[in-house]
């Protein structure tokens, strides 16, 4: 075998399996640091062993099984040494008792029954970390760090990456966010049914977080961050193959694959944010369209529709609009209805006026935003007046409409959004009244 | 695992509300009581009528109110055995107070052993106190801090040789702090204490007294005082308490 067909095999094992071993080291050492950095010495083993003796049959279960050894190495070589000194102190002249610690055959034990064909096992650990990670006695923060870093096996590097901060301030927001699962003790579980409902809407609410994250990149210069849209993606599938009866789970990852098939069309040749308006629709990514699709379609049959599974079918009538002047607007401004009963946030109220403002009328659509505008909780959205004054333009109300432009000028977060509103101000400003 | 409930407030409830709070406790109380989960529960008097206590060399600063500046206060406490943060969210969130006000949840460092160290008889020298060990958010260094752990043990056996009824222990560091709150039926749990302050409770002793004087008497002598602050607090009579 190849080298270079090790290291993919490698890399690939990692993409898949690191997750699953640092959660099933976690469960049985109890220790978050030792879990991984002992799935990190079993990844590195995997790349010394693997070229000579071959890609094993089950490779998750070959990593698990020796990053299980190290650390039942470890532990033995620190309890032994506690034996030692405690000893030492007790008796100076007595040697050492070399008894065999119950942990190390308790967790020999398991590991064999883990190692021979339990996968539901290993699943369950999977789930128990991410329910852990997402734990709301956490700092949010802290929850999409530790998300990153245990579950998706991001390094310390790539994550303060992703959020912009430096490596230091990231490796403490980790500690400190598995400081608190010890000292608080928070438990390594999977919640029990009635606390399901609400945690599990708490891990979806951090999946949905880094998704946005990448694709609305709230920071910085670059439009979508990729990978945090990918890990994301990644990280929703693991959930609906966990809980393939969690329609929201479901709904969520439709509603990602739905804005994820878009990316290409979003973003002009010379990095230019494009609306959905005046997107190349044949750049859309049809395969993830028609994934989403069925997964909507399967979870509207099993239960009525939840907030991720309203907002996926609001964009799947965008994907099903061959042209933007064929969208269904009256169904989608009914669907926003509909998630306002469920979520009534001001950002839900603004798209709904939009929605209503297309498949009404204008006017009515602007009342709405004026509503809004008065109640002053979107003062510092940028794209309440991006959206006031697009609905102003195409009221033909020019003037107005570059006022507006120009207070959502000063406040767009990123180089992008103020590049693309400089644009519309420009547009608007060059059109005779 | 211990934990520590503190009971608070973030301001004067109003009198509906103090009546709901008020008929929801007995239910509250039966069923952790019940369950054998609560092991110490009191109210605490007014804040107002809080001292605090301050040593500065040879000095001692005595001050009205309690230990930080802030619209949110404690109000009472309650000492829980349970198996893990969730069961202590679980307890606070059914708390009448969480549904109005919030409740911070504290994991006690290890060796508290309240179950058997936390006192359960009646008062016979007069009143209870809670002294409330508060850092000002000046980290100690390292020398500080050991003479403030030996000194404190010395101080604890001190107080316990005059009143063996008396119950202390340091809490884990604030950043284990969980705050909950119940809102239209939701659980909303947050991370950190119940207010945002540089000050922040490291530990707490219940001391029974004759009375104010011998309470400031004894908070002074805390080590802690040298350097940080003691918060000196009587438990609410009993008409007022949650027992």
């Amino acid at each position: 075998m190849r080298p270079a067909r090790t290291d993919a095999a490698v890399e690939s094992a990692f993409r898949e399996e690191w997750g699953r071993v640092v959660a099933t080291l976690i469960r049985r050492t109890g220790d978050w640091d030792l879990a991984e950095e002992c799935a990190q010495e079993a990844f590195a083993e995997a790349l010394r062993r693997w070229p000579d003796e071959g890609i094993p049959h089950k490779p998750g279960a070959w990593l698990t099984t020796v990053a299980t050894n190290r650390a039942v190495d470890r532990l033995r070589r620190v309890r032994r040494g506690a034996e030692l000194l405690e000893q030492a102190s007790r008796d100076p002249l007595a040697g050492p008792e070399l008894r065999p610690p119950e942990l190390r055959s308790a967790m020999a034990q398991d590991a064999d029954v883990t190692a021979d064909s339990d996968p539901s096992g290993i699943e369950d650990d999977r789930l128990r970390l991410i329910f852990t990670c997402c734990h709301p006695a956490l700092p949010l923060e802290g929850r999409v760090a530790l998300t990153l870093r245990t579950l998706a096996g991001l390094t310390v590097a790539e994550v303060a990456r992703a959020f912009l901060v430096s490596e230091a301030t990231m490796a403490k927001r980790l500690t400190r966010a598995k400081a608190k699962i010890a000292d608080a003790r928070i438990p390594y579980r999977v919640p029990p049914a009635h606390l399901l409902p609400e945690r599990l809407g708490g891990v979806l609410a951090v999946v949905y977080l880094l998704f946005n994250e990448g694709y609305l990149a709230t920071t910085g210069e670059e439009l979508i961050r990729t990978q945090l849209c990918g890990e994301a993606i990644r990280l929703n599938r693991v959930l609906v193959s966990l809980m393939p009866d969690e329609p929201e789970a479901t709904g969520l990852l439709a509603l990602l694959l739905f804005q994820h098939s878009r990316r290409t069309a979003r973003v002009s040749g010379d990095g230019e944010l494009i609306t959905l308006e005046w997107q190349d629709r044949g750049l859309w990514d049809q395969a993830q369209i028609d994934e989403a699709w069925g997964l909507l379609r399967a979870g509207l049959k099993r239960a009525a529709a939840g907030p991720y599974q309203l907002q996926a079918a609001i964009a799947a009538c965008h994907a099903q609009a061959p042209t933007a002047a064929e969208t269904d607007w009256p169904q989608i401004a009914a669907l926003y209805a509909l998630l306002l009963g469920q979520l009534p946030s001001p950002v839900v109220r603004l798209n709904h006026a939009v929605a209503v403002a297309m498949a009404d009328s204008i006017d009515e659509g602007l009342d709405l935003v004026e509503q809004l505008a008065q109640e002053g909780e979107l003062s510092q959205y940028h794209l309440l007046e991006a959206t006031r004054a697009d609905l102003l333009r195409r009221r033909g109300d020019l003037r107005s409409a570059a006022t507006a432009y120009e207070r959502a000028l000063a406040q767009a977060p990123t180089e992008a959004e103020r590049r693309f509103v400089a644009q519309r101000l420009a547009e608007v400003r060059a059109q005779p009244d | 695992m211990d934990y520590l409930l503190l009971i608070c407030s973030d301001g004067v409830a109003t009198p509906e509300k103090a009546a709901a709070m008020r008929e929801s406790m007995p239910g509250w109380l039966s069923e952790m009581d019940a369950r054998g989960v609560r092991v110490f529960g009191h109210a605490l008097a007014n804040a107002s009528a809080a001292k605090t206590v301050r040593v500065r060399g040879p000095r001692t600063f005595l001050s009205d109110g309690p230990f930080a500046e802030t619209k949110e206060f404690v109000g009472g406490i309650d000492i829980v055995e349970c198996a893990d943060l969730d069961e202590a969210i679980e307890i606070a969130a059914k708390h009448p107070v969480a549904r109005f006000h919030m409740i911070e949840i504290r994991p006690f460092t290890d060796g508290a052993d309240v179950r058997t160290k936390v006192p359960t008889g009646e008062t016979e020298r007069g009143q209870r106190y809670l002294m409330f060990m508060c850092a000002d958010g000046i980290p100690a260094t390292d020398p500080e801090e050991e003479w403030v752990r030996t000194e404190g043990a010395s101080w604890f056996e001190a107080v316990k040789a005059r009143d063996p009824n008396s119950f202390g222990h340091a809490l884990k560091s604030i950043t284990a702090a969980t705050t909950v709150r119940v809102r239209e039926g939701q659980t909303l749990i947050s991370d950190g204490p119940f207010a945002e302050t540089r000050e922040f409770i490291a530990g707490f002793d219940i001391v029974e007294c004759t009375d104010l004087d011998e309470a400031v008497e004894i908070a002074a002598k805390h080590p802690l005082a040298a350097f940080h602050m003691v918060e000196v607090r009587p438990f609410a009579r009993d008409e007022a308490s949650e027992d």
